[in-house]
């Protein structure tokens, strides 16, 4: 029997380059904060990130598009792509605003069930876009693309429809502690953020779930012949991302004590390109969950950090589109060099 | 002749103000029935529902027939194409909110060339003075809006009063390029030049996200800790700045000048959110829309520029009916 | 003599009016390694889609271990010890060998005592006792396979097999994307296949491979079986012969 060598074992180092890699959103943030920190060390003589009040305000910032990313995540793994969160988050922070409302004025609840019921029902309603999206793309064989495209408009609709055009005030003390206040000096928002990033890293690395949209994202052939059922998958993955939209849209009227159906419109873009920077492709196969978190905190980091050295507005554009540049670069040649990616 | 209404008296003083004459309107005995388009910039807002009910309340006194289309984003690759399906119905005329000063010349010169009337109401194409025979964006017979300059300057007087003149404020913006929160910025720091003693900082842009504004005022506050005031150019860097505030532990610290009443203000005006709200009349701007582009019909001579008014909300007067009448409904 | 592991008897399979199959019959002992030959449209992914349960045979019986089998789906015939490697291998390229040969079964063990969480640690160790039956020795047992070179990931997709105690494998042209050296390790991992008692069934262009492993060949033309020769007794241009007719 001729021997199969050990030649087999990659080249060594490759380890250490592909984990440096891995890494590179939080070696970004890492060297923004620094930036930061010198810079306000020396022009104002006061300090960034040794700031409490710089880094709750950082938090509560980071936690929006940071929910819609942390879902995003799933779905940019499975070669897909949402377009429709950041709807999905408006419809969620109407009706839950809506729902909240009328559980004190109709049901008589009081004020703590009020809020959980806007929470649930914000929630609950992303069901409707994300089995939808899940349906479109995993039944009938839409692109992900085309399909959350589509769900984008149909959502926005709805948003605006329930709204009537208006943003819908909430009166509801409960609502406006979850998205306001603090525990132990800690926002709420970014305890719930925090909960949410466990609850959703331990799925991506270590269920059968998180497992499947790694092997589903590199080669649905594959997938497909393991015996892996693609169309519940898929359900699943655009539901996860729809629930995350639905959970950041009810925090949203918690916090701004009013839902606004345009609430997640602006942060779509940040959150896809919170996943990129954080190591995902959007070709699918590959990115991580503390990779997104990362990729959060830099967007947030260089929009707060450049007001608060005061640096020109549009500088913001300008260094979030480099990030990204900088980040799929990175990404780029280390597949070249290493041929790969780890699996977690 | 000639068989004046009793809403005409209120169309006078209106062009009057606007200082370009009178506006003679023509008699209902023509009878003819002219159909006249509105295109807002976008439909799902407030202030643009409002608008189509006062220009329904004019063309329903007028018995003209109105139609309001238009695309449910602000987007200038959206309004096109209605706009285009509006021109094929073949309207006496147009009112139209441009969503861009350029884009929107030559879209607008096919309703022209076609004889279709052009009205621009809220914003405007080309720098919005019409009829001159100079340029390429001159065609439409008026420019019906707020006078946002205006605007802009009422809300720095009335911020600068309860800031106390003095103290350092910003104004936060949507994005750059848009006319009329342009124009409510540049009056804010024309008028805040009168103020010696009140420094305006950067201005900060949003995109039209609450969750940017909030982190932008904390921003500012974490390197200005004495903030005295923002000015909201419009209603989501408003409320974006609020919550902002709220979070730094500055409310009532920092003032807030908002643009812009949808109902919810009277709430935010009553629980501090906001210092000062300033209120458009967009139901004047339909109407006077509606009214500028029957008289040109009729063939009456129309002014170029009708400016509208605010109201100045706060919490001591926005139970006063004569000031809550210019709340926005959906 | 032995009962066959596999056994085709008469199998006919028709799309339309087009005889894809037409009573075709062969055996195929436990280690023994049978090359399937023929020209394009031959027959021969047919023939395998029908044993693999892609496709259910019009006519005919095929037994596994003297028993009729009938799969509604390639995962029945997977849980009966049918095992198809493809031709691209299918493997999830992102993916360690431990988490490819686990793929849609993935082991899990309680962390804390709890919470239910995948069992890295045995994938890896199932990679690498796998890999070893198959003489390939990894020492990175996390690095994704895509880092491995085509006949390594060959090895990968045959492990999964053996690791899942296919009885039955079936191969579709292992070779066709390697160069040489590759070639001959995948030969050589047929052979260590062959040794540990499991049936091969073998499908390749190439008549030098054929001759190499193969200990019958048997050959389609059209859909029907044109001949069924043990390599010592006959020579390539017979083969040819039968493949193409005439």
């Amino acid at each position: 029997m001729t021997a199969l060598s050990s030649e087999a074992a990659p080249p060594p180092g490759r380890t250490f380059l592909s984990k440096v890699a891995d890494l590179r959103a939080w070696l970004f943030l890492v060297i923004l904060v620094i930036f930061f920190e010198t810079w306000a060390q020396t022009v104002y003589g006061v300090t960034f990130v040794g700031n409490t009040y710089n880094l709750q305000s950082i938090g509560i910032f980071a936690t929006a598009p940071l929910l819609l990313a942390l879902g995003q995540t799933f779905v940019i793994i499975s070669a897909g792509i949402d377009l429709s969160v950041g709807f999905t988050m408006g419809l969620a922070a109407v009706v839950s605003a809506h729902m909240a409302n009328l559980g004190a004025s109709h049901l008589g609840l009081p004020p703590f069930l009020s809020m959980l019921l806007g929470i649930v029902s914000g929630v609950a309603v992303a069901f409707v876009p994300g089995l939808v999206n899940g349906w479109l793309i995993a039944r009938l064989r839409v692109p992900p693309f085309i399909g959350t495209l589509g769900m984008y408009g149909i959502a926005r609709g709805a948003a605006y429809l329930i709204a009537g055009g208006m943003t819908v005030p909430v009166s509801n003390a409960w609502f406006a502690w979850i998205g306001n206040g603090r525990i132990a000096g800690v926002p709420i928002l970014v305890i719930i953020a925090a909960v949410v990033v466990l609850i959703m890293h331990y799925m991506l690395s270590q269920t059968r779930f998180g497992q499947h949209t790694y092997a589903f994202g590199a080669s649905r052939v594959a997938a497909v012949r393991s015996g892996i059922n693609v169309g519940k998958l898929t359900m699943r993955i655009y539901l996860l991302a729809a629930v995350c939209a639905g959970l950041a849209g009810a925090l949203y009227s918690g916090r701004f004590a009013a839902g606004a159906a345009q609430a997640g419109e602006p942060l779509l873009l940040s959150s896809i390109a919170a996943v990129v920077i954080g190591g995902a492709s959007l070709f699918g196969g590959s990115g991580n969950i503390a990779g997104t978190v990362a990729g959060a905190l830099v967007i947030a980091v260089i929009e707060y950090g450049l007001v608060f050295i005061n640096v020109e507005p549009f500088w913001q554009f300008i260094a979030v589109g480099v990030v990204i540049i900088i980040s799929v670069l990175v990404d780029q040649s280390q597949r070249k060099l290493l041929g790969g990616r780890v699996d977690e | 002749m000639i068989q004046r209404r009793s809403f005409l008296g209120l169309m006078g003083a209106a062009t009057a103000a606007a200082g370009t004459g009178s506006l003679v309107l023509p008699a209902a005995a023509e009878n003819k029935k002219h159909t006249i388009a509105l295109v807002p910039g976008l439909t799902t807002d407030a202030f643009y529902i409002t608008m189509h009910r006062g220009a329904d309340a004019a063309a329903e006194a007028l018995g003209q027939d109105l139609l309001f289309q238009g695309a449910s984003e602000w987007n200038v690759t959206l309004q096109v194409p209605v706009l285009d399906a509006v021109i094929a119905r073949k309207p006496d005329a147009i009112l139209i909110a441009p969503t861009d000063k350029v884009q929107l010349v030559e879209p607008l010169k096919k309703a022209n060339d076609a004889g279709i009337t052009v009205v621009c109401v809220d914003t405007f194409i080309g720098n919005g003075v019409f009829q001159t025979g100079a340029g390429d964006a001159d065609f439409p017979i008026s420019y019906v809006a707020s006078d946002n300059v205006l605007g802009g300057v009422m809300a720095a007087r009335a911020l600068a009063q309860s800031i106390g003149e003095k103290g350092k404020v910003y104004v936060s913006n949507v994005k750059p390029g848009v006319s009329t929160t342009d124009q409510r910025e540049e009056g804010f720091k024309q008028e805040m030049a009168n103020h010696p003693d009140i420094e305006v900082l950067e201005t900060q842009f949003n995109d039209d996200d609450a969750n940017k504004a909030a982190a932008q005022v904390q921003a500012v506050i974490g390197r200005v800790p004495d903030l005295a005031g923002v000015f909201g150019a419009n209603l989501f860097s408003a409320s974006g700045t609020a919550n902002g505030v709220k979070q730094a532990g500055k409310q009532g610290e920092v003032k807030i000048a908002a643009f812009d009443a949808p109902q919810s203000v009277v709430q935010e005006l009553k629980d501090g959110t906001f210092e000062i709200v300033i209120a458009q009349h967009p139901a004047e701007i339909g109407y006077f829309g509606v009214v500028a582009a029957y008289a040109h019909l009729t063939g009456n001579p129309v002014p170029t520029h009708i400016g509208t008014g605010f109201t100045v909300m706060t919490k001591d007067n926005i139970d006063d009916p004569n000031v809550s009448k210019y709340l926005y409904t959906g | 003599m032995s009962e066959p592991l596999l056994s085709i008897r008469g199998v006919s399979k028709y799309f339309g009016g087009v005889h894809a199959l037409e009573d075709v019959s062969m055996d195929l002992k436990a280690g023994e390694v049978v090359a399937l030959a023929g020209d394009n449209g031959a027959g021969k992914s047919t023939l395998i889609k029908a044993v693999s349960g892609v496709y259910k045979a019009d006519r005919g019986e095929i037994r596994l271990d003297g028993t009729p089998i009938s799969f509604e789906s390639p995962q029945q015939a997977r849980d009966r010890g049918i095992e198809t490697i493809y031709q691209d291998l299918a493997l999830a390229d992102n993916l360690s060998i431990g988490a490819n040969i686990f793929l849609g079964r993935e082991p899990k063990r309680r962390a804390f005592g709890f919470l239910p969480v995948l069992d890295r640690a045995l994938m890896a160790d199932a990679a690498q006792e796998t890999m070893r039956r198959l003489d390939f020795h990894v020492d990175r047992l996390e690095a994704p396979v895509s880092a491995f070179s085509g006949g390594q990931r060959q090895a990968v997709a045959i492990g999964r097999a053996i690791y899942w105690n296919a009885k039955v494998l079936i191969m579709d042209e292992p070779t066709a994307a390697l160069g040489v050296p590759e070639q001959r390790k995948v030969l050589a991992l047929v052979m260590a296949l062959k040794e540990q008692g499991k049936g091969v069934i073998f499908i390749s262009h190439n008549l030098g491979d054929i001759f190499a492993v193969a200990d019958r060949i048997v050959v389609l033309r059209r859909g029907i079986k044109a001949g069924e020769r043990v390599p010592a007794e006959t020579t390539s241009d017979e083969i040819v012969r039968l493949m193409v007719g005439g």
